[in-house]
């Protein structure tokens, strides 16, 4: 008798996105399944964050494939979006609403149970942004911000947990807080996507990584295969 | 007798074997030079054709103001021509308060770049202070204004003498809002002190309470038969004398020395943190119980990002009280009032609404990941800057109400049909302008604006000609014979709006041309 192969959580085959005259992603194919964390890593305009938007239902694709969760991200938006938690890599946050605010926001739309706001206590205290829940997010930090944003995105458990440079100006607290989202969701069962820079953190946060180069993939490998100097030197081999 | 120089008739050295003076005038011109380097940058945020079709609708529409109204039968002739030149003086003192109070309310004028787009610079007060001055113009309240005080200027002394008059209320304009700035720049100074904005407030309110008091004692009308603006008027009118050469020399006087002046107390302001953004992102907001409805939810947000923001909130006050507050001093009529909502709701849709997706600046990007359909965000959005508009205009129509009498049946429905049709066209436009064309702005400072200036110009310039022309119409609709005119006449009005509206809608809704607008707005 065979073993049955999961369906990824998320596929993307043969995916373009296209900005007037430029190409922002050409080709990329991904496939996540539910349980693992894949880590995008790459250099700055790689087409990381242009991939997520496109998975967050934020973006559409130009060309190609992208099935989230079930849902065709043309045809499917809404269902999408319901699947996916989104932290997008700049801001994210609405400037004059409040943190609680943003997580009441989320939870009248994303029609979530009454008593989410225990949980939403849980999480603002888990990320050191109890003492500023009600104050609006424009006075914030910049690694306040990133840590919110993480805290959005993973606040209704999703089935797709997309992280985009999460570490981003973070202090060694809100790092430990991220990777714990990130642990958390895996051991749910959720479907995680990280995508950053910063290889050590990719390694230690995912099970997989996927290296993109010129807005295409180059390799997908594991991340013991990219730990350490022998990681590094096959890393800086891949970008160049 | 003294056998050597003192320490203080040496004048002071700096390193580099420059004296004080020589090092603040080397500094001052470097920062008129940047202006220019400014400008430019500016400039290249927006296409030469656009910016060339600008500025010659501008050009224009100023020429045409300034010269057509002395061609009119009857200018510096008729009995109104008298009456308009005895009320010319003051008109003069009106436009110096308008340009004072739009200067105070926009924290010493408007910003040439952002803040923070120059924060790594080393930009001065004193290239911030011009470039302030230079954006004066771009206020929809200041070129009506203008164009109104040149064209009362033209037809007051009719065409034999209208060119020098109407160069001296040139001049006027100019210095009254160098003026202003000046006065701007110490009151934003004030207000960043210690218990300033309080200051700033009861000022306000006393000077508010002060002009009512003239109001309500009758000596208003004599007060303002004596203001000082009468000898520039006199000055004027005369046509190419002595005494009209004098007046614009000591015009001129006025704007250099506003211009130089007005640097100090900038320097002073921007020494000092702004307090009135700083406690508004500092402060503790209230919870309120969540949103019944999911429409419910998505306006309350946008609402928060509204009249959370300072120059939201200070440029309503503005907009709303100004215009009320002048109607009632000039017992206006009701068939006269229908120019009102026209005005404000314009303004109010400078403030934010000629670039609605801004208001989330960066955070669309998560907004747009959250299941809601793009439809609903377009309403909330559309609900918001219709209900901002409606309070700035509502409040201006009730104080300037309070004079005018008991209205006829035409007079009332016409004023009521004119807001409904302004509110949308202001609306509409609003929206097609957003989506067509989006931009990157963060409205936290009280200075900032929604797009950048020469967009303000075409922007201000449309709303100021499709808004007076249609509260034309209903003003004289207000004087027909019957009411039901002013309903059929704003049926196909409102038809149009709701037209474009939904083509605003289409657009929001397809899925590329709103992510085009996302990642614009997001920066």
């Amino acid at each position: 008798m065979s073993e049955q192969v999961p369906r990824p959580v998320v596929d993307v085959r043969a995916l373009y996105v296209r900005f007037g005259e430029v190409d922002a992603v050409s080709g990329v194919d991904l496939a996540a399944h539910a349980g693992h964390s894949t880590a995008l890593l790459g250099r700055n305009g790689a087409g990381k964050s242009t991939t997520m938007r496109v998975i967050a239902g934020v973006v559409p694709p130009t060309a190609g494939s992208v099935v989230v969760a079930g849902h065709d991200v043309r045809r499917e938006p809404l269902g999408v979006k319901r699947a996916v938690g989104y932290c997008p890599d700049v801001g994210g946050l609405v400037p004059r609403a409040t943190p609680w605010e943003h997580l009441q926001l989320s939870a009248r739309l994303r029609r979530m149970p009454h008593g989410w706001e225990e949980q939403a206590r849980t999480l603002l205290e888990r990320f050191e942004l109890g003492d500023v829940a009600h104050r609006v997010t424009a006075g914030f930090s910049h690694g306040m911000g990133r840590r919110l944003s993480v805290l959005l995105a993973a606040f209704h458990e999703p089935a797709v947990l997309l992280l985009d440079e999460p570490f981003d100006g973070v202090d060694p607290i809100g790092v430990e807080a991220t990777l714990e989202v990130v642990n958390d969701a895996r051991a749910r069962g959720a479907c995680v996507l990280v995508s950053t820079h910063l290889r050590e953190l990719a390694v230690e946060a995912c099970s997989s990584v996927l290296v993109l180069r010129g807005g295409a993939r180059v390799a997908t490998v594991t991340a013991r295969d990219m730990a350490g100097e022998e990681g590094a030197r096959a890393y800086r081999g891949l970008l160049d | 007798m003294p056998i050597a120089a003192s320490s203080t008739s040496v004048p002071r050295r700096r390193p580099g074997g420059r004296t004080q003076l020589e090092h603040l005038l080397r500094n001052e011109w470097c920062a008129i030079v940047d202006v220019g380097h400014l400008l430019r940058f500016r400039a290249t945020t927006i296409s030469r054709r656009r910016r060339a079709v600008g500025l010659l609708a501008f050009a224009a529409v100023t020429v045409l103001a300034a010269a057509v109204p002395a061609y009119v039968p009857g200018a510096g002739t008729s009995e109104r021509s008298v009456d308009v030149l005895v009320l010319l003086p003051s008109a003069f003192a009106a436009f110096q308060l308008l340009v004072l109070a739009s200067a105070v309310a926009s924290g010493g004028g408007r910003e040439l770049v952002p803040r923070e787009q120059l924060v790594a610079y080393p930009v001065s007060p004193t290239t911030d202070h011009l470039g302030a001055l230079l954006l004066a113009p771009l206020n929809i309240a200041w070129l009506i204004q203008s164009w109104a005080l040149l064209g009362a200027t033209a037809y007051g002394v009719g065409p034999d003498r209208y060119l020098p008059a109407v160069l001296g209320s040139a001049l006027w304009i100019l210095a009254a809002t160098a003026v202003g700035q000046v006065v701007a720049w110490s009151i934003e100074g004030v207000r960043r002190l210690p218990h300033g904005i309080a200051t700033v407030r009861l000022a306000g309110v006393a000077v508010l309470a002060g002009a009512g008091l003239l109001q309500v004692t009758g000596r208003l009308g004599p007060l303002l038969d004596r203001v000082p603006t009468r000898w520039f008027v006199v000055g004027l009118v005369e046509g190419t004398t002595w005494r009209w050469a004098g007046t614009l020399l000591v015009m001129m006087v006025m704007l250099l020395a506003a211009v130089v002046v007005g640097a100090v107390p900038a320097h002073y302001a921007a020494r000092l943190q702004p307090r009135d953004e700083l406690r508004s992102e500092s402060g503790r907001q209230r919870p309120l119980p969540e949103a019944r409805t999911i429409l419910g939810a998505m306006i309350r947000t946008d609402r928060s990002s509204v009249w959370r923001a300072v120059p939201m909130r200070r440029g309503l006050l503005v907009l709303a009280i100004g215009p009320g507050l002048v109607s009632l001093a000039g017992d206006l009529p009701w068939s006269q009032l229908t120019i009102l909502p026209g005005l404000v709701a314009s303004g109010g849709a400078l403030l934010f609404g000629v670039n609605a997706w801004c208001l989330d600046t960066r955070g669309v990007l998560w907004r747009e990941s959250l299941p809601v359909g793009p439809g609903a965000v377009f309403a909330a959005r559309a609900w918001v800057l219709t209900e901002f508009l409606l309070v700035a205009s509502g409040i201006t129509l009730a104080l300037a109400c309070l004079r005018a009498g008991v209205p006829t049946a035409a007079e009332l429905v016409a004023l009521l049909c004119v807001w409904l049709v302004v509110l949308a066209q202001v609306v509409t436009a609003s929206l097609r302008w957003a989506q067509r064309s989006p931009y990157a702005a963060d409205l936290r400072s009280a200075r900032a604006t929604p797009a950048p200036p020469v967009a303000m110009v075409i922007y201000s310039t449309k709303l100021a000609v499709a808004t007076t022309l249609t509260s034309l119409v209903f003003s004289g609709l207000a004087r027909a014979p019957h009411w039901s005119l002013s309903v059929l006449v704003a049926l196909p009005f409102l038809a149009w709006s709701a037209v474009r509206l939904l083509q605003a809608r289409d657009g929001w809704v397809d899925p590329v041309e709103r992510v085009r607008i996302v990642t614009t707005v997001a920066g």
